[in-house]
């Protein structure tokens, strides 16, 4: 693929520029493009966040939420009905478990690790392979306040402004004071962390961080630690099973209105399975594949929401449902990987943001709203580079960091990214980047307590499914610390919960019926049924002469 | 100092480290220097020797090859392979020998080796360490003598691998030489065991021990009675069966005496005065350390 | 500038029937435009999982290739196949309790010493690892080297798929480096002391004081922060 020509004098701009620009951060970035104050924050993001136009946000009419003004798509999406036929009927459980774990990524498995510790037999359920996650995905690192010169106070602090001090501080204390801890169980599981040479972990620099806390496995520390959890499962087959390509579907109580398992849909055979759980943990990850304001994303392919749907329909209460992360770094070039990760970590190594003149616009490590804003308004003023296919964006200069770093930096820190590209015939050790902000993270969902229990009682969550840990904007890094953090709480608390759970009466799914009553009364006709689970990107002409119309997966309306 | 490539093989890094490290030792001392190969491959063992199946050569001859690259690229002095396990030496020079003489099984090999950076002729030739050392010279040798073992009583052990089948061994396999040579260049007295030929039972010791029992008493007995003190060897399979399988000995054959087995590069790392402390004596099942004490030879540093 | 993206269309072999698909499309994105509804063999869709290993042939060559569905650029008349999982034995093993001495193999994956040293498994590798070396490290029992050469593997199964020898890799691989991540890569004391500190309570009041404070004085210490890019 190569860049095509008409960018070449754009990218000669940025290689005229980079020796000015080394210098800029021999000095110190900061003390040259000053990070921007409160009121600066406030003006980009208004002005050119997705968040913030007219239509970015919907109110919901019913549910636990009914009357909060939550993201569109997402009101969209719970404003739906069931999968389950109307003559579904909920007779002899398949399963009997002590914990139900849906949703097999980080989080999960970390939860079915740490119940079986506590003497819970558990069951994962997971729409496609266990590892098949954002988890396996994410590059740059994990925080840990692990230097002597930081602590889990600033680490706390960061967050917390970060997140636009909506977090809920207890539930930011546990996620920054736990995090030494959590590194060290990583490590003691096997994981391989970068070091330096006195053995000492690597750390480096997030956006919106204080001090050096992001520590990483190269550019593969999500799927460093996924491997290895995933592994670690899977040494447990008599106390640990896991259902692959069997996503969940709904949520079964009791009668005394507790969680007590889900009703699970095997996608390759059609058939539907009951499955009977004293505590249920969802972990189903993020929102990406809705692709919310049509914007491409990082996500895997079965990021749907689908737990929330869930929860929400079985009267969960949602937090901070109203506000989407977009990664500033997202590919745009070329198409065929439109919207992929470009870590964080390239400008953590001084990678910097560039527009079509190659000058530096920007603090490169704002918190990411407040990044993906100042590339947006860049855009907009006429200063990115239009691809092809009618995408825009701006140059992310990777060559820099061997510059700064010595040769050879770029391929021991980012083997991944140098292999993505090269795949492509660009090589970042030499050319820039061409990025612009992709769809990301869930900031919010379903919202948890200390212990991750939820407003319904048996239910927990753990995971990016979960709000209130990062309030309005998650920092980098604090994601895979998230999941490893409260997917091991989550597995604690269910653990002891089903020790002393007993499942009152019969199984019942009333709450569905409820639940489409509420429709009827807010007068909402949709063609939906949700949960999702996988998104649609079959050529819809093809589709439209389909002929099996008990197809699950027909999109909704043809 | 003329640059070599060495092939270690599998037990050479790991537990018959010191015959590696005494004989580098004993080379840098004689001028040469052993460079490993970078990315060698395990040779296959007894595996790469059968002969119905061509994609049993295929380790042996990415190694032949592989070292014909390495010794290219850096210009080395010597271009031959040299090793010091016999049975990796065995498998490679039977290998190379198929290798040249059947060119429709080399050409295939060649063709499936496609990415490799280039195609194997036939031109490495391998030597084992032993050669090595006689083309340097006997002479060469006990000159560089400080402590002669003149009051030592030596018996040299064989096996097989280093001598049969003839096209490949590496000295004559009923009347071999080539260690009592040595041995004598280091001023040690020599001992003749006429069961010095003999197999000492090889990967029988993982499946049958016993085989290995039986076959290392006679060999061993026999060196004590013709007047044997200390036992070389050449191959680290031999060196566990003579040695660590003495434990297994006595517990048949009540009477048997022990008898400390040693790799010949050891006694050449005592006779050249070299530093004795990563000479491994202390890797032995039979400590050959007291033997070395009695007789005034054995020097901390 | 901005072309009008002129949809080509090439045609290319799904299970051995023809389809005529958009030029640049990877082979999922083939699949997906020819109608498939992907269940299986496919993951995060950017090369990180592993999950759509694919095999291919080019009408160039004779050759049996491999890549990954989500990042292979179809090409005309190729012919392609998915293979979503290759059954692979894994090893039961206790981390806590397993030795990590080169011998670890021959109780969990005794297949490993059957290499043939043929390179079949590097051939098909498609993050390029150099897997027949990192499979004879693990023969020699260097654990570190196995480690460090199999990084980047992503378990999607096409070098065992492959292997004439019929080992599992990748399997194998993932467990030198949790040996390596557990027991040999070198440790500093920052971990531990920081541990021990808040164990210890050291930040309790600290929390307390920053959980307490009202919105306007947390977010201008917020705003006031040093930033401080020193380790000590």
């Amino acid at each position: 693929m190569a860049y095509p020509e008409y960018m070449k004098e754009s990218i000669e701009l940025v290689h005229k520029t980079r020796a000015k620009r080394l210098e800029i951060d021999k000095i110190g970035i900061q003390n040259v493009l000053t990070p921007l104050t409160e009121e600066g924050r406030k003006k980009v993001l208004s002005e050119n966040h997705p968040d913030y136009t007219p239509d970015a946000r919907k109110q919901i009419r019913i549910g636990p939420n009914k009357g909060e003004w939550l993201t569109t798509k997402v009101v969209e999406i719970l404003e739906s009905h069931s999968r389950l036929p109307t003559t579904f009927r909920l007779d002899k459980p398949d399963y009997e478990t002590d914990v139900l774990v849906i949703g097999g990524g980080g989080a999960g498995c970390q939860a079915a690790i740490w119940a079986r510790l506590h003497d819970a037999k558990v069951i994962i359920s997971t729409k496609l392979r266990m590892g098949d996650a954002n988890s396996m995905m994410s590059q740059g690192g994990m925080q840990a306040a692990v230097n002597p010169n930081d602590s889990p106070l600033i680490h706390y602090l960061d967050a917390m402004g970060g997140g636009h001090f909506d977090n809920k501080p207890a539930l930011l204390k546990i996620l920054t004071q736990e995090a030494p801890k959590a590194v060290k169980h990583l490590e003691d599981l096997g994981v391989i962390w970068d070091r330096i040479a006195d053995g000492n972990l690597q750390t480096k620099t997030g956006g919106g961080t204080s001090r050096r806390r992001m520590l990483s496995s190269r550019d593969y520390t999500g799927a460093e630690i996924m491997r290895v959890l995933r592994d670690e499962v899977r040494n447990h087959p008599e106390d640990i099973t896991v259902l692959e390509y069997f996503p969940a579907i709904e949520l079964i109580k009791d009668q005394e209105g507790k969680i007590a398992g889900a009703i699970l849909f095997h996608m390759e055979t059609g058939e539907y399975a009951v499955v009977k759980a004293k505590t249920v943990i969802i972990t189903t990850g993020g929102f990406g594949r809705l692709h919310i304001k049509d914007f491409p994303t990082t996500n895997h392919y079965g990021a749907t929401m689908d737990g929330l749907v869930m929860a929400y329909r079985a009267g969960a209460k949602l937090l901070h449902m109203d506000s989407v992360q977009f990664h500033p770094t997202g590919a745009v070039y070329p198409p065929q990987i439109l919207g992929f990760l470009i870590t964080e970590k390239i400008r953590g190594f001084g990678g910097q943001p560039v527009n079509k003149f190659g000058e530096l616009f920007v603090f490169p490590l704002e918190p990411r709203d407040v990044e993906a804003s100042d590339y947006i308004q860049e855009c907009r003023a006429g200063k990115g580079i239009p691809t092809p296919d009618g995408h825009i964006g701006i140059w992310l200069d990777s060559p820099i960091i061997d510059l700064i770093h010595g040769p050879g930096t770029i391929e021991k820190n980012f083997p991944a990214m140098v292999r993505q590209y090269k795949r492509f015939d660009i090589d970042i050790r030499k050319e820039p980047m061409l990025v612009y902000p992709t769809l990301h993270y869930q900031n919010g969902g379903i919202e948890i307590n200390e212990d991750t229990s939820t407003s319904i009682p048996g239910l927990y969550a753990a995971g990016e499914c979960s709000g209130g840990v990062h309030g309005r904007n998650r920092l980098m890094g604090n994601s895979v610390l998230d999941y490893n953090v409260f997917g091991r709480i989550a597995g604690i608390s269910a653990a002891k919960k089903a020790k002393e759970t007993i499942i009152a009466g019969n199984l019942t799914i009333d709450h569905i019926g409820k639940y489409e009553e509420e429709l009827l009364s807010a007068r909402i006709i949709t063609p939906l049924k949700t949960p999702v689970l996988l998104p649609e990107y079959r050529n819809l002409d093809l589709v439209s002469r389909h002929l099996d119309e008990f197809d699950p997966f027909l999109p909704a309306g043809l | 100092m003329k640059r070599i490539p060495y092939y270690p093989g599998c037990s050479l890094q790991t537990k018959a480290k010191h015959f590696e490290t005494t004989a580098m030792a004993v080379a840098e001392a004689l001028d040469y220097e052993m460079i490993t190969l970078p990315r060698w491959n395990c040779c296959g063992a007894v595996h790469s020797l059968t002969s119905d199946d061509l994609m049993h050569h295929i380790a042996p001859v990415t190694t032949l090859l592989r070292s014909k690259e390495f010794s290219e690229a850096n210009q080395l002095d010597d271009s031959r392979l040299v090793v010091l396990c016999a049975m990796c030496l065995n498998v490679l020079k039977r290998t190379n020998k198929r290798v040249i003489e059947l060119i429709d099984d080399r050409t295939k090999m060649n063709d499936f080796l496609y990415l490799e950076s280039s195609k194997y002729d036939g031109s490495t030739q391998v030597i084992h360490f032993l050669e090595l050392l006689k083309e340097i010279g006997w002479d060469v040798l006990s000159r560089k003598v400080t402590h002669p073992l003149s009051n030592l009583s030596v018996s040299p052990y064989y096996g097989c691998l280093l001598l049969r089948p003839k096209e490949v061994g590496i000295d004559d396999p009923e009347a071999p030489v080539i260690q009592e040579n040595l041995l004598h260049s280091l001023q040690a007295k020599v001992v003749e065991n006429p069961l010095k030929n003999r197999c000492c039972g090889s990967y029988h010791t993982l499946a049958d021990k016993q085989v290995v029992v039986d076959l290392s008493y006679d060999i061993l007995t026999n060196a004590q009675k013709a007047g044997a003190e200390i036992i070389t060897t050449s191959c680290p399979l031999c060196a566990f069966n003579l040695d660590q399988r003495q434990e297994d000995i006595i517990k048949k054959y009540s009477g048997f005496k022990k008898i400390p087995v040693v790799y010949f590069t050891e006694l050449m790392m005592i006779a050249f005065g070299l530093p004795l402390k990563n000479a491994g004596l202390d890797q032995h099942y039979v400590d050959p350390r007291p033997l070395f004490i009695e007789k005034e030879m054995y020097h901390e540093e | 500038m901005r072309n009008e993206l002129e949809v080509k269309l090439i045609p290319i072999y799904i299970l051995s029937r023809k389809h005529l698909v958009p030029e640049g499309s990877t082979i999922i994105t083939a699949m997906e435009y020819a109608g498939f509804k992907l269940k299986k063999g496919i993951g995060c869709r950017e090369g990180f999982c592993g999950a759509c290993a694919s095999l291919y042939r080019l009408e160039t060559d004779f050759k049996l290739h491999g890549g990954l569905g989500c990042q292979t650029v179809v090409q005309p008349n190729m012919q392609i196949v998915q293979i979503p999982y290759t059954p692979s034995p894994k090893a039961i093993y206790d981390l806590e309790t397993i030795n990590p001495e080169e011998e670890v193999f021959t109780a969990t994956y005794p297949e490993l010493y059957r290499c043939l040293s043929c390179n079949t498994c590097a051939k098909i590798c498609p993050q390029e690892i150099l897997v027949m070396d990192y499979v004879q490290a693990g023969i020699k029992g260097d654990l570190a080297l196995m480690a460090d050469l199999s990084f980047d593997c992503i378990m999607c199964g096409l070098c065992a798929a492959r292997c004439p020898a019929e080992i599992t890799q990748f399997n194998a691989a993932l467990l030198a480096r949790r040996l390596f991540g557990k027991y040999v890569n070198k440790k500093g004391r920052f971990l531990e002391d920081r541990i021990k500190q808040i164990q210890d309570g050291k930040f309790e009041e600290g929390y307390r004081e920053l959980m307490n404070l009202p919105k306007e004085a947390i977010t201008k210490r917020y705003f006031d922060r040093e930033l401080n890019f020193k380790i000590t």
